[in-house]
């Protein structure tokens, strides 16, 4: 009931506070420039009067796919983090939370609503933004990445890593210093990820155990390469498997082993009793 | 503390019966903060409804306990501009509403005429006293000592964390040992006169006996009068609070 009526209360303040508005006119903006690249690809004319084949036009569909998806998780990561960390530390700074704290509401309450809050409102943007741009690159090219709605959980995942971080570090910290370290910290964890990658392809075990430690502190890289996997067409997979792709980021053979998802999720439940506790403590 | 907001590094104490911080005990409790800040972009009302709901008011009734401490804090009009609008002295109101919605026993008000004009001033004290005849306990913080002394029933002055006085106003303060009298006459036959009641000092055409004691007041105007004064003020003069806390204060 209190958790509900704070989350409902956060997500207003999105709304209110116009950064619904501005995402979805950004997103929508976006979306048109997809579209209008898709369309110069698929009505693409050489010198030699040539159009481009359909596996072609496929082919170039599902990489701008993939990287949309690279660009629209920098947007949830960092989304998550700044709308995450002043949630908590943002109305301890400027005096709301004391009216608040004072009621007869649990700390826990409010920690879990402002989690719940961001996370439902990140939700319903990647929801939106995903379909909107399925929607038109189908629409022009006719393409469909194999597995849109894994993708679409696994960079919510994503997203949820990152806002528990976010809430965790602001339970303590200024909310600026929290929202930047938590972006710092997905980071890192993404080069961490092309670290482990590369020293897959170079048989270097010292850099896939590195890349592998750093996946386990921060989660977020593993659960991105799900997305980039899920949203491969076959034959990405299969040139990935082939070819040594030499770290490449937006190349991924296999999917997380259902241990890391495990992990992942044990993670999350961990840093977030993380963040209640801390917050629970703190004089206000 | 009171409020579970800072956390005791020792010791216990009660509110209300209940041990420090207790969290049910904190719903029979209204606060407004020193620095008091609202969701500015939220309306009046919906910051009383936010309220309404974490103190889970009945929803029946919610409608009617908003719109009552709306006019009791006089914001009526207001209701539903958003909080990002209003003066200072505006949001302090709102405060002021925030802590009483709900008929709290126990209201702590910090400061709660800081960012008033006069007028807001004067409303605010006799919502304060209106509060009082309802039994509602009130417990004021504040630097404006003439405010106190009119507000409050009990006061407790603190000097670096230590309750240096308490008690009723009365008890702090004390009676009034001297008294101001404005007369024309014989000057030294008044002086001679006034002198049997205290010690006299004369300035300006006043005569300020100290020492005097309250009842006998009233012997000296008419010994005064006896001796051939036309009196024209008589004027009992009380410490002040502000007298006391300074006095309480420098000692230390």
């Amino acid at each position: 009931m209190m958790i509900a009526l704070i989350a409902r209360l956060q997500m207003r303040e999105l709304v209110r506070r116009r950064l619904a508005l501005v995402a979805g006119l950004l997103t929508v903006i976006i979306g048109a420039l997809t579209a209008w690249g898709l369309y110069s690809l698929v009505h693409h004319v050489g010198r030699n009067g040539t159009t481009l084949s359909e596996p072609m036009v496929r082919a170039a569909a599902a990489n701008i796919v993939i990287l949309l998806a690279f660009f629209f998780t920098i947007a949830l990561a960092t989304g998550a983090a700044l709308v995450a960390a002043p949630a908590l530390a943002g109305e301890v700074e400027s005096g709301v939370a004391l009216v608040i704290l004072a009621r007869s509401i649990r700390r826990s309450e409010i920690v879990a609503g402002k989690w719940i809050g961001t996370l439902v409102a990140i939700g319903m943007y990647a929801v939106l933004a995903a379909g909107l741009e399925l929607a038109l690159v189908r629409a022009v090219t006719g393409y469909l990445p194999p597995h849109p709605f894994v993708a679409l959980a696994y960079l919510f995942g994503v997203a949820a890593v990152i806002c528990t971080a976010a809430l965790a570090l602001s339970a303590r910290l200024p909310a600026i210093a929290a929202g930047i370290v938590a972006v710092l910290l997905y980071g890192v964890a993404w080069i961490g990820g092309i670290l482990g990658a590369i020293g897959t392809s170079l048989d270097n075990e010292r850099l896939v155990d590195a890349g592998t430690i750093i996946s386990l502190i921060f989660p977020s890289d593993a659960l991105w390469r799900g997305a980039i996997y899920a949203l491969e067409p076959a034959v990405f997979v299969a040139a990935a498997n082939t070819v040594n792709t030499g770290g490449n980021p937006f190349a991924v053979a296999a999917p997380p082993p259902a241990a890391m998802l495990i992990w992942s999720a044990g993670w999350i439940a961990v840093v977030f009793a993380l963040a209640v506790a801390l917050f629970r403590r703190r004089d206000i | 503390m009171l409020l579970g907001l800072v956390f005791p590094t020792g010791g216990t104490a009660t509110v209300l019966g209940k041990p420090l911080g207790d969290r049910k005990t904190r719903r029979a409790i209204g606060y407004l903060p020193e620095l008091f800040r609202y969701q500015e972009w939220l309306s009046a009302r919906e910051v009383l409804a936010y309220h309404a709901a974490l103190l889970e008011l009945e929803t029946r009734t919610r409608g009617r306990a908003i719109d009552a401490v709306i006019e009791s804090v006089g914001l009526t009009g207001r209701g539903d501009d958003r909080v990002g609008t209003f003066s200072k002295g505006m949001q302090q109101r709102l405060g002021l509403a925030v802590a009483l919605l709900g008929d709290p026993p126990l209201v702590i008000l910090d400061e709660p005429t800081s960012a008033l004009d006069p007028l807001g001033r004067r409303e605010v004290r006799d919502l304060l006293s209106a509060l009082r005849e309802r039994k509602i306990t009130v417990f004021l913080n504040s630097h404006l000592l003439t405010e106190v002394e009119r507000i409050c029933d009990r006061v407790a002055i603190v000097d670096r964390g230590r309750v240096v006085a308490q008690g009723a106003i009365a008890s702090i303060v004390g009676d009034s040992r001297s008294v101001r009298i404005r007369a024309a006459g014989e000057s030294a036959m008044l002086d001679a006169t006034a002198a049997r009641f205290g010690t006299l000092v004369r300035e300006d055409g006043w005569m300020t006996i100290t020492g005097i004691e309250p009842e006998a007041i009233a012997d000296a105007v008419s010994a005064l009068v006896a001796a051939g004064a036309r009196i024209s003020v008589v004027e009992p003069l009380h410490a002040t609070l502000e007298d006391r806390f300074l006095e309480l204060v420098r000692k230390r």
